[in-house]
């Protein structure tokens, strides 16, 4: 009887491992760019993430200092004045994908995704739309969100306050694999 | 031509002006420097750099490395040295290249370390 509990807990123990897919290069991209002058925007292709297919939870990490810009002297002014990169270096978000069900995607499915994002160490709750589709062994999602630059108090000087939106739309691209 | 004082005047200002203007434009609108003509601040091994990072992380973002290690797994975007640094290339084309079983030698830039998969992360790599 022990030795069957036994088989049966490791095989159990196995399909959760297997139960996790992840990224390591995920694809962050914000935006808060004026019509008309120079694009204040930035991608983040570091951005880990892992997501459980039985419970649909989401953990997703990034490191702020690595946002690739066109321009560094903009990219500077992101670290230091605005996001304090060296205070806080990593942007962190924790949440449920609803209802998810690895078997029912194929083309392309849409959940609700909610949980908490953590920028400058504020948290703030986020629910959007999150799309799923699957390509060979990948698992692919997609989102994007709004949040504003005073939900995580980030001060825009009165000079550039014309150039920066106060209004930054997020978007996601992760591209996961089976954790083995 | 026969200019005149005050137009050669005129000209130099308005050149010197034109030029001054650029210069800050082109100061402004730098790209970010290359990974490729930055000082390394830390040559050796992973195992050594691992010691380092765990002593103070902090201390460490942002900084360039060239490490060299055991290739631990390739995949689309990278390597993974000694299992636990994760070396994202600047080129994937060079991975075709990669024999997994030799050991190797990268420069990268340290980003931090990854508590969600523990493990240290490196971006813009290249193959020395």
């Amino acid at each position: 009887m022990k030795k069957i509990l036994l088989l049966a807990f490791l095989f159990l123990s196995v399909s959760i491992v297997a139960q996790k897919y992840y990224t390591k290069t995920g694809k962050t991209q914000f935006k808060a760019s004026v019509e008309a002058f120079e694009p204040v925007e930035a991608t983040n292709n570091s951005t880990t993430a892992i997501i459980n297919t039985a419970s649909g939870e989401i953990a997703s990490l990034l490191f702020v200092k690595a946002f690739n810009f066109r321009v560094a002297l903009m990219q500077e002014h992101f670290n230091e004045n605005y996001m304090d990169a060296s205070k806080y270096p990593k942007a962190t978000f924790k949440g449920t994908v609803v209802g998810f069900n690895l078997s029912e995607i194929s083309d392309t499915k849409k959940y609700i995704l909610n949980g908490k994002l953590t920028v400058k160490g504020i948290e703030k709750e986020i629910e959007t739309f999150a799309l799923f589709s699957k390509k060979e062994d990948k698992l692919l999602m997609q989102a994007s969100f709004e949040v504003q630059t005073s939900d995580f108090k980030i001060k825009i000087p009165k000079i550039v306050r014309n150039k920066i939106a106060g209004t930054i739309t997020i978007s996601l691209a992760y591209e996961f694999i089976e954790k083995k | 031509m026969n200019l005149s004082k005050k137009n050669k005047l005129v000209i130099i200002i308005v050149l010197v002006i034109t030029f001054g203007v650029s210069a800050i434009y082109a100061y402004a609108m730098q790209a970010p420097a290359k990974i490729e003509s930055k000082k390394a601040d830390f040559i050796g091994t992973s195992d050594q750099l691992l010691i380092k990072i765990l002593e103070d992380p902090a201390a460490w973002q942002d900084k360039i490395v060239v490490i060299s290690g055991k290739v631990t797994s390739l995949d689309d975007k990278g390597i993974l040295l000694s299992a636990s640094i994760y070396c994202q290339l600047k080129d994937t084309t060079v991975l075709k290249k990669i024999n997994p079983t030799n050991d190797i030698s990268l420069k990268g830039r340290i980003i931090g370390y990854d508590d969600l998969l523990e493990e240290l992360k490196l971006d813009q790599c290249i193959i020395q």
